[in-house]
């Protein structure tokens, strides 16, 4: 039934909201922000089955796309990030406070 | 494109086989899930990033079977190969290249009282979704006999409809690629 794999989605969206806001570790941050992307993944596939129309892939495999890009300059940054401070908590990095 | 309200399909008239299918598929439906929570879990709670990031696999790939349950045959693919085989190696990878100590780590003695306080914010956000869907229709999940999910059939959408999107995210891919050469190949001297 469909509700379930919604209620999935909306279980792994909070869980990854929760690492956001709880955790200090730049990596943690960064996959709990990759989880909230595959649970809003998994609603547009199941929103997709659920419709009988392919619209949610198409939509899936750009916010895939839109990982992959974010991947790319976010562990960048973290690197640069890492030779400056030598650190991965997120309260050093406070760069912009003025 | 047809919308709502969706097709509801009625079950049908239970052939022994057919129950037995939707009783399989419901169990891989339970097991996928649960594995999924566990990693999502696993990855709030573990303190090195490692072994967060190896909860996480088992999560996508989780979530991989379930995008096959749901007969997204094209989706399935991608999310093997490019979320757990590509973008995760790239996360472990950088992890390992920065050869994190145990005691690199962040000091995080309040964790549990800052998950506590955040599992207070979200739940009632949670809940208001969880009533969301519980207000819509009930329809059964059957596997699409045809080639829903097919590389032809998406591949085709994808051309077609959405042909404007797919060139900007082209470009976005572009971006971030010169972003990320800018990034790393600042030398010492440019500073």
């Amino acid at each position: 039934m469909i509700h379930n794999y919604l209620l999935l989605s909306i279980i792994l969206f909070c869980l990854g909201i929760v690492g956001v806001i709880s955790r200090r570790n730049v990596f943690t941050v960064f996959m709990s922000i990759e989880l909230m992307l595959n649970a809003a993944n998994l609603a547009f596939v199941a929103f997709s089955r659920f419709h009988e129309n392919m619209d949610g892939h198409v939509l899936a495999m750009m916010v895939m796309a839109v990982a992959a890009a974010e991947a790319a300059l976010a562990l960048a940054v973290v690197i640069l990030l890492h030779k400056h401070k030598s650190k991965l908590d997120t309260n050093v990095f406070s760069l912009l406070k003025g | 494109m047809n919308c709502w309200p969706p097709k509801v399909h009625l079950p049908k008239k239970s052939t022994k086989k057919g129950a037995l299918d939707i009783m399989f598929a419901d169990g891989l439906f339970l097991t996928f899930a649960v594995l999924a929570v566990i990693g999502a879990v696993g990855l709030v709670l573990f303190r090195h990033p490692m072994n967060g990031a190896m909860s996480f696999v088992i999560t996508l790939i989780s979530l991989a079977g379930l995008y096959a349950l749901l007969s997204a045959k094209l989706i399935f693919a991608l999310q093997l190969i490019v979320y757990a085989g590509a973008i995760m190696s790239l996360i472990i990878f950088i992890i390992m290249f920065l050869n994190i100590q145990p005691d690199d780590l962040p000091k995080e003695e309040t964790k549990l009282l800052y998950i506590l306080g955040s599992i207070i914010v979200v739940l009632p956000i949670g809940l208001f979704l969880v009533k969301i869907v519980k207000s819509l229709p009930i329809t059964s999940v059957e596997f699409m006999d045809n080639n829903f999910g097919g590389v032809k059939e998406v591949g085709l959408l994808l051309f077609k409809d959405w042909l404007v999107p797919f060139e900007i995210v082209s470009i976005l891919l572009l971006v971030s690629l010169i972003g990320a050469v800018i990034l790393a190949g600042k030398r010492g001297t440019s500073k």
